[in-house]
């Protein structure tokens, strides 16, 4: 009763995507957002007129400008400092605008350029300081305030009236500060436009991408060789900027420029950066981030302002306001990795078959018939994965380091490094040209050429609509083979965990992986089969129309009909083993051998059964003493198209192959990989045809 | 017989007609019906630089008296201060259509565009004690050129070297961008133009803030040692200028002219007690009352369209120093108590 029960709700209810959301990187938005949503509900009861024309156009107004300098603050924030004198630039620039507006004369272009180079020098002085000089930003950008305020105040002082007299009409001065695009103001679209292009920089472009860096990690940044001081000066340089052209809009609008112009800008400016989420720190902001906390400040002052509130309320309440928003980060910050470590992983109902009993009679009983390997590189090599033979009897494997290790013929004793890649190099195949083609786990598909260089085949195949992860990359490309026309097929084991914690797959049990295919002739990469429970080897069959591929926890083995009369068909052939496959390769018999990397064990079969168990055990106990499925030992099978175990070979001392992944006959040998061993095992096999190799089978001998 | 019928017909009639007359009876007197009805339900809208010191408190009385006494709405919004959230309130108000729109511009130029949009927009404006190149409708406030005249008359009357002294004064100014200061600042400029028996040896700014006169008049006494006096722009400000003369231990020797709002303790209490030498009064008071009358007058008179026949309501000026300190002044308890 409960078991059903607990299928239909692994089934119906998608807990899995609560931790999906939670681990995208725009949740940190949903913070502000909330606190956007609350003031709005708050206030607009209490303000009649609160979504009136008039209002949100003034109120946009408003917005636009604030906004300019909160983008500027945000970058520059981000970017591990602080600009305090923002303050102090809006207000020369309001002073310059007017000078040059009105006492000189200049026309509407050259003032906003001369406002933009002031706010640009006054941004250079203080990025030259902070950049290069390394002085600490925050000191430095106040003294920046003081002195840049006090030119103000003499230049007041001096030329005040000068500068406020209307000299000359122009309309175009008149619609910055006050004119609208069908209702939206001139300030919000130009704080919009330049919101985009920043936004376009922090995420995709590469200046973006080294001010985020030098934010999060400066050292690691300088050591990487970002130029960590180009970087940050050039924050401060925009910072400048932008603060200038909100002064140029202020001036326009109100057309003067008093000693308490700008006067607290810089505290506005920080308040929303904090609220909207843009870590003080650096390294964690968005140009959203800092629009949402301009638009709270914006709301919060002018409804405090419209419900005529005493003198002093409407700050304190953006202090308090600050302060929560502030407590509120740090605690999500903290907690955040934790709550999603925990929330993350959706145990799903997998009820497997009883695995039958493995004693003398069966199929499976043990044995030590690979006990008499030959060993090669033995402490040379770390996670053979897979290992393949070319037609000159060398032997390629991964290594977990990222390399193809060759080992040369005829004895395997010396080897070198056929090719660095990256990742985890797993599952191995050669193609009619004697390219290497190889699925690198964390990468990608791969292939070598002969002449050892590395091409990149694939890395992304299509999105799937309804997937909240993305899956259009791949995280653990598995295993491979290839079709006679050339098509690569390729398993990826599961897109909801990456290499380093592929075992937390099998906690879930669900069906998280797919089949992909890459077609060399158009370059294209389509996702084939999706909905797999760990998919792992792929072999093509003889007939040359269907594979079979390995589902590691669901304990089978399938055949899919790719092409040909039965072309989308598949059977499961092996239903019910007793191990979690792993690859699949072919004999010399015209059958197939499949290596297990663990067994079946009754404890973890129930706990398939029970995802509350194992939700609750994810939520209460430390993750190193989490249940995992037996990966201790294995056993490597030869079967046949109709699902009949033929042979069955056992390490039964487990010294060196307790666990194996894959198994590759070549020449009358059998080579064994494991992707936790340090050394590679070759077993003779007696009987078997000693001309047989895998590139004869598949290419009839042709290539390398 | 026949007259007693016609006398009791009379009666009863009479009787009849009493009866008919509504049961409180105001009398008419051919107006007050009519300014009520104008009056009532109408908006007035008031944005002062803050309502945190005596002359929009003293304004705000009377405003909001007549406004019970009619049934008006008086909005007043909280600038604070700052020339960017009155800019704001203003526009709220404007777009919440009130019918007559107050205000006090902190900056010469900062509401000017704001005082014409209120009038495109069907808006009466009146502005207090300060006001904008443009008028609006109404400027009910203090001639600023008279005053600093009269300070300037004052000062030199006392400094003069005609009169034996040294002719040295210093200047404190308020805020540059304010009207006031930049009117007075000008008509300072005329009256000393040219003067050979007065050297205006500094002239500095100290933002309408008491500490900051402070710091500048103690700077300048310690420049000048032998200064003959001050003129300040505003006796809330110039309290500063009070105490560094008197950190100076110049009280009495150094001449301080000021102007402000009259109320006892800003304005006749620090002239009794010797921290301003003479105080230009403009009556807050008298202005509340101004202010109020062309509300009044706007709202039932409402020009067409709004802007199209300024009026200037100057309030009359009083100089207050020793020797009439002790009545010349209005008490913000008592307005507050009682009314303007």
């Amino acid at each position: 009763m409960s078991e059903s029960f607990s299928r239909w709700r692994a089934r119906l209810l998608p807990g899995h995507i609560i931790g999906e959301i939670l681990s995208k990187s725009w949740i940190d938005n949903a913070i502000p957002f909330l606190l956007l949503l609350l003031s709005i509900a708050f206030f607009s009861p209490r303000i009649s007129d609160f979504f009136a024309a008039y209002s949100l156009e003034d109120n946009s107004r408003q917005l636009g400008e604030l906004l300019l300098i909160v983008l500027g603050e945000t970058i520059v924030v981000l970017a591990g400092g602080i600009d305090l004198s923002v303050g102090a630039t809006f207000a020369m620039s309001t002073f310059a605008c007017l000078g040059m507006f009105n006492a000189l004369g200049w026309s509407v272009p050259s003032v906003m350029l001369g406002a933009a180079a002031i706010g640009g020098a006054i941004g250079l002085v203080n990025g030259l300081l902070i950049g290069y000089l390394r002085l600490r930003a925050f000191l430095t950008s106040l003294v920046t305030l003081i002195i840049v305020r006090a030119i103000f105040d003499a230049l007041t002082l001096k030329y005040q009236i000068a500068v406020s007299m209307p000299n000359q009409k122009s309309d175009l001065w008149d619609f910055l500060g006050n004119g609208s695009w069908f209702g939206v103001p001139f300030s919000l679209a130009l704080a919009a436009a330049i919101g985009l292009l920043c936004h376009i920089t922090l995420t995709r472009l590469r200046l973006g991408w080294h001010i985020q860096a030098v934010g999060g990690a400066r050292r690691s940044a300088y050591n990487a060789g970002i130029p960590v001081g180009r970087t940050v000066c050039s924050t401060y340089v925009l910072s400048g900027v932008l603060a200038a052209l909100s002064g140029a809009l202020y001036a326009s609008r109100l057309g003067a420029a008093g000693s308490d112009t700008g006067v607290g800008l810089e505290v506005a400016a920080l308040t929303a950066a904090v609220l909207g989420g843009v870590s003080l720190g650096g390294g964690r902001g968005s140009v959203v981030k800092g629009a949402l906390g301009a638009l709270i400040v914006t709301i919060v002052q002018t409804s405090l302002l419209r419900l005529g509130l005493g003198s002093g309320a409407s700050e304190m309440i953006l202090g308090i306001l600050l302060l929560v928003a502030v407590a509120i980060d740090v605690k999500w910050l903290k907690n955040r990795l934790k709550v999603l470590a925990k929330v993350y992983v959706a145990p799903g109902y997998l009820a497997l078959p009883a695995a039958e009993v493995v004693d003398e009679r069966s199929p499976y009983a043990l044995n030590d018939r690979l006990n008499a390997v030959e060993l090669i590189g033995l402490g040379e090599i770390e996670g053979p994965e897979d290992v393949i033979l070319d037609t000159a009897g060398n032997l390629y494997c991964g290594s977990r380091h990222g390399d193809v290790i060759r080992f040369f013929a005829p004895d395997h004793k010396k080897w070198d490094v056929y090719a660095h890649i990256g990742g985890h190099p797993l599952g191995h195949a050669f193609d009619r040209d004697g390219n290497l083609i190889v699925c690198v786990s964390g990468m990608g598909l791969y292939k070598v050429t002969p002449a050892q260089e590395i091409v990149k085949l694939s890395d992304e195949t299509n999105r799937s609509w309804l997937s909240i992860i993305d899956d259009s990359r791949m995280r653990l490309a598995d295993d491979l083979d290839i079709a006679p026309d050339g098509r690569i097929f390729f398993s990826e084991a599961t897109v909801r965990f990456d290499v380093s914690e592929w075992m937390v797959d099998s906690l879930e049990a669900r069906p998280n992986g797919r089949i992909i295919c890459y077609d060399p002739r158009t370059a294209t990469t389509r996702t084939v089969i999706s909905k797999l429970l760990f998919p792992n080897g792929i072999c093509m069959t003889l007939d040359g129309q269907s594979f079979l591929f390995a589902e590691s926890w669901g304990c089978r083995i399938t055949r899919y009909w790719f092409d040909g009369p039965n072309k989308g068909r598949s059977q499961v052939i092996m239903p019910n083993l007793p191990g979690y496959p792993d690859n699949i390769n072919r004999s010399s018999d015209g059958h197939f051998w499949c290596a297990f990397v663990g067994m079946r064990a009754p404890t973890f079969d129930l706990a398939l059964r029970m995802p509350g168990f194992r939700k609750r055990m994810v939520e209460r106990v430390p993750h190193d003493d989490w249940i995992y499925p037996n990966m201790n030992s294995g056993c490597v099978i030869k079967f046949d198209l109709e699902g009949t175990v033929r042979d069955c070979l056992w390490d039964r001392n487990g010294v060196n192959h307790p666990m194996i992944t894959s198994m590759r006959e070549h020449q009358g040998h059998l080579y064994l990989g494991g992707s936790l061993n340090n050394r590679i095992g070759r077993l003779k096999l007696p009987g078997a045809d000693p001309e047989w190799t895998g590139m004869r089978s598949y290419w009839q001998g042709g290539g390398a | 017989m026949r007259l007693n019928i016609v006398i009791g017909g009379l009666l009863a009639m009479m009787a009849f007609a009493l009866a008919a007359l509504p049961a409180h009876a105001e009398f008419d007197d051919g107006q007050i019906n009519k300014t009520s009805a104008l009056l009532k339900g109408k908006k007035v809208g008031f944005v002062p630089i803050s309502m945190g010191f005596d002359l929009p408190q003293a304004w705000y009385e009377g405003l909001h008296r007549a406004a019970e006494l009619y049934g008006f709405e008086v909005l007043v919004r909280e600038a604070n201060w700052n020339v960017q959230a009155g800019a704001q309130a203003i526009n709220q108000l404007i777009g919440e259509k009130v019918d007559v729109l107050i205000i006090q511009p902190p900056e010469m130029l900062a509401y000017a565009k704001l005082v014409d949009k209120a009038n495109a927009a069907g808006i009466s404006v009146i502005q207090i004690n300060l006001k904008s190149p443009n008028t609006g409708d109404a400027y009910v406030g203090a001639n600023w050129t008279e005053i600093f005249k009269r300070e300037a008359q004052g000062i030199t009357a006392i400094c003069s070297r005609d009169k034996g002294r040294n002719g040295k004064i210093a200047l404190i100014q308020g805020a540059l961008a304010t009207s006031g200061s930049q009117i007075g600042s000008q008509a300072l400029k005329e009256f000393f133009a040219g003067r050979k028996d007065i050297d205006v040896v500094a002239d500095q700014a100290a933002d309408w803030d008491a500490s900051k006169a402070r710091a500048v008049a103690g700077t300048i006494l310690k420049q000048h040692p032998d200064l003959c006096g001050f003129i300040g722009f505003w006796e809330v400000q110039d309290i500063g200028i009070a105490a560094a003369i008197k950190e100076a231990g110049l009280q009495g020797k150094v001449v301080l002219v000021t102007n402000g709002g009259g109320e006892q303790k800003s304005n006749c209490a620090n002239v009794a007690n010797g921290n301003f030498t003479m105080d230009v009064s403009y009556d807050a008071r008298g202005q509340a009352r101004d202010l109020t009358t062309v509300v009044e007058s706007l709202l039932q008179n409402k020009p067409a369209p709004p802007g199209s026949h300024p009026i200037g309501i100057y309030s009359p000026l009083t100089n207050i120093d020793k020797s009439n300190a002790a009545l010349g002044c209005w008490s913000l308890d008592g307005v507050k108590r009682d009314g303007p």
